[in-house]
Order: C-alpha cells, then sequence, then structure tokens
C-alpha cells in the first residue's frame, strides 16, 4: 500500500510528494514495483535522468538485501524528498545482517557508487537501510 | 530465435549462432531465468550472452553473469559478453569486474 503525507492536493508544490511510504511482500517480483516507484517519485524532482537511474539501483540494491537477509516478512519503504535531496529508507525484520556476506558487500559497493551517502545497521531485530541522493540543484551548485 | 524462458522481468532466448539473448530486468526475479539459460549452454565455447536490450540491471543480475564466468574460467573458457547495454557497462564499472569477462561491442 502506498500512502503519501504531505503536501496538501490543489497548492503550488503539489507535485513534490514530500513522504511516501510503500509496504511489499519480500518476494522477487515486488522488486521491479519498488525500482518503479522510486523512479516515479524521483522523476518529480529535479534529478536527472543518471541520477535517477542511480534511484533505480539502489533501491533494487536495498530491497534485494532485505529479501535475501530478512525474516521473510513485509518490507517497508519511505520515500522523502527535499528541497534538496532524494531520502530513501527501507526495513525488514530480520534475525540477524552479516555485513561481511559477498552478495551484502556486493551491494554495498554498488550503493555506495550510486548514493551519495548510505547506511546499513542492525537493531532492533530489524535491517535499516537508508540512502541519500541529492537533487541536480544541489549536485550542480 | 528460440524462447527458453520468461518471467515479468525478462525474456531470454537463444539465437541462431547460439548465444544467449536477454531482454528487460537481470534482478532478483530475472536472474534465475537467465542463470537456466546459461547452464543449458555450458557446453559452448565460448558462452556469448547477448545484453543490447538489458533495460536494467542490479548486483544480483551481475552475479548470475558472475557465476558464468567463473564455471567457464574452470573449463578454460570465457563468456563473452555482447553488445552490452549502458546499464550493463555501468555496473560492470562500478563493481570492478569487467576484467571477469571479453566484451563484444557492436561495430
Amino acid at each position: 500500500m502506498t500512502t503519501a503525507e504531505s503536501p496538501p492536493l490543489g497548492t503550488a508544490t503539489d507535485t513534490a510528494p514530500g513522504v511516501v511510504t510503500l509496504t511489499l511482500p519480500p518476494i522477487a517480483s515486488m522488486v521491479r514495483v519498488g525500482r518503479l516507484t522510486a523512479s516515479s517519485i524521483a522523476s518529480l524532482t529535479d534529478m536527472t535522468i543518471d541520477d535517477i537511474d542511480d534511484v533505480k539501483i539502489a533501491v533494487s540494491e536495498m530491497i534485494t538485501l532485505l529479501i535475501q537477509s530478512g525474516s521473510r516478512a513485509t518490507i517497508t519503504l519511505r520515500f522523502e524528498t527535499t528541497a534538496d535531496a532524494f531520502q530513501i529508507e527501507a526495513s525488514t525484520p530480520a534475525v540477524a545482517l552479516d555485513l561481511g556476506n559477498n552478495d551484502v558487500m556486493l551491494a554495498t559497493a554498488v550503493l555506495d557508487a550510486v548514493s551519495d551517502s548510505h547506511d546499513i545497521a542492525f537493531a532492533h531485530d530489524r535491517i535499516l537501510i537508508r540512502i541519500v541522493k541529492a537533487t541536480a540543484d544541489q549536485t550542480r551548485g | 530465435m528460440e524462447e527458453v524462458g520468461k518471467n515479468e522481468s525478462i525474456r531470454v532466448s537463444i539465437d541462431n549462432d547460439g548465444a544467449v539473448v536477454a531482454e528487460g530486468d537481470i534482478d532478483l526475479a530475472g536472474g534465475p531465468v537467465l542463470d537456466t539459460a546459461i547452464l543449458r549452454l555450458e557446453n559452448k565455447n565460448p558462452v556469448v550472452i547477448d545484453l543490447a536490450a538489458v533495460e536494467f540491471i542490479d548486483s544480483s543480475g551481475l552475479r548470475s553473469l558472475l557465476a558464468a564466468s567463473r564455471r567457464a574460467q574452470e573449463r578454460s573458457t570465457v563468456v563473452v559478453l555482447r553488445n552490452p547495454s549502458a546499464g550493463v557497462k555501468r555496473l560492470l564499472s562500478i563493481t570492478g569486474t569487467t576484467e571477469q569477462f571479453q566484451i563484444e561491442a557492436a561495430e
């Protein structure tokens, strides 16, 4: 299910969605759904086509990692657009997270290349992945 | 061309030259379909995979290609990536794995 919290419809800024949340079942076909949602939201910002491609890769890595490392429970994604950045958080329940696993290390290397910052944490029986991608206004000064 | 696998992410065929042709997305859903096709042709030397029509690839898709490369090396052969799309070339570059393959670009 997707929900948008702000801003109110009919205002001059109603193309900027603010916060959008998405919950997905932990199955492979949902990676594409998350990717398309992220790229649709990113297209409402000042991001370039290349930046949007980076967002698609990042979200794909995030959901894949959560499907493979999580407890086969619902994956929650939170997309937030601000004046200068697009922040995405993804989380799911898990028993543990092995950051030294080869697959996780490869995904981390990709996240490093396609985002401006990223963080992967395991706490309170959940894996949480967060990435930030600057929008065009900030990256181009 | 003979279609050998398909799902919501990817369509995989074998062309008249015996190359594996992937179209669509090589991700967590598409990777296993590609794996099956590659394994079917692993008696070929070299294994050729046409990636011109790949619209998206992530690290889970890359792992399918790297696994094929590893198996090919064990047979003293190589995996040829034919006409890799811009997205494929970018991911190979990001991950430093370009050297694991023989790249065959369009003329």
